[in-house]
């Protein structure tokens, strides 16, 4: 017997799939930061953080970065797996430089830090191929 | 009478011997002078020749050394004329680094810098694929770095502390802040542990917020 409220399990089953839709939206953003530091022409230190946001992030994705993708989805791994390409990228995103020489009684000594600030990304896991752009 | 009319002729006869006899030594004595005269009109002409001779040389000495002089002055002039040629070159170049360096980014322009970044790989590696990469990393912070020192500036600081008239600590610090993207690497050389990476970027009016 159909009920009185009839539209009642299509607004259920809409609402679930917004919602779902949603989530995985929320789920495919990501904030990266980047930061290396180089000591008398030697590279000293290498960062890279990687997460998941927390809340909603705002903006257009800009350039974007297509991955092949065998990861089943898990962004760490494949930038891991593509760390030269993926690096090569945030360098063109842009770095902020921090450069600071001092010559003491004659002797020398430089650090050079580039860095990106926590950017938010959004990235699309396909079946073959990721897409990853940041959000500005 | 008889003897002295006698005494008479042998006196003229005398007398006639005795006028040959000087005449005799008159001409001896010429002889003798147009000999020496001559020899002295062949000396004269030999002191002439020699003197034409002198003379001769001394004008193709003359001619070698107003020669030598002319070639001198024509390598002189030569010498200032590559000095010149030389001085406007650089004064040129002088020129047109002195334009570049007050070229100023104009709007609806562009402009092109290219630098080069060194770095050294660490000495514990593993492989030598590990050293040219993070060498490889330095060499693009040190491009970026020279990048933004031609974009934005430098920034000195200096300090010096004497104390009795010596100095005892000398300090220079510089520092460099700066945003870049867009920055491309065209060539990377590794070499005996140096790796030396060019870069280039095109800066456009742009890329600058007014």
């Amino acid at each position: 017997m159909r009920s009185r409220d009839g539209n009642s399990n299509l607004t259920f089953r809409l609402s679930s799939i917004i919602l779902f839709c949603s989530l995985a939206l929320n789920a495919g953003e990501y904030l990266i930061s980047y930061r290396y530091m180089v000591k008398d022409a030697i590279l000293y230190n290498e960062t890279l953080h990687i997460s998941h946001a927390m809340t909603k992030c705002e903006g257009k994705p800009q350039s974007e970065l297509i991955l092949e993708n065998t990861t089943d989805g898990d962004l760490k791994k494949l930038i891991s797996q593509n760390s030269e390409e993926f690096s090569n990228y945030i360098h063109k995103l842009g770095l902020h430089i921090k450069y600071k020489e001092q010559t003491l009684n004659l002797q020398n000594t430089s650090t050079t830090i580039l860095t990106l600030k926590t950017t938010c990304f959004k990235v699309d896991f396909n079946d073959n191929f990721a897409r990853i752009a940041p959000l500005k | 009478m008889k003897y002295f009319i006698l005494l008479i002729a042998l006196l003229s006869a005398s007398s006639l011997f005795g006028a040959d006899q000087v005449q005799t030594v008159d001409t001896k004595v010429i002889q003798l002078t147009n000999a020496e005269l001559q020899r002295a009109i062949a000396e004269a002409n030999l002191a002439k020749k020699e003197a034409t001779f002198a003379q001769i040389e001394a004008m193709q000495a003359k001619a070698a050394l107003a020669r030598e002089k002319a070639d001198r002055e024509d390598e002189a002039v030569k010498i200032a004329e590559a000095a010149e040629a030389q001085a406007q070159a650089e004064a040129e170049a002088q020129a047109e680094a002195d334009a570049e360096a007050q070229d100023v980014l104009k709007e609806n322009s562009t402009m092109y810098i290219s630098v080069v970044g060194q770095g050294v790989a660490p000495m514990n590696t593993t492989s030598p694929a590990q050293a040219y990469a993070l060498a490889k990393r330095a060499a693009i912070a040190d491009a970026y770095r020279a990048i933004a020192e031609k974009v934005k500036g430098v920034r000195i600081d200096g300090q010096d502390l004497i104390k009795n008239m010596m100095v005892k600590r000398s300090t220079i610090r510089t520092s460099v802040k700066a945003m870049v993207r867009n920055a491309n690497v065209v060539e990377t050389t590794f070499k005996e542990g140096l790796c030396e990476v060019e870069m280039e970027i095109v800066i456009s009016h742009s890329d600058f917020p007014q």
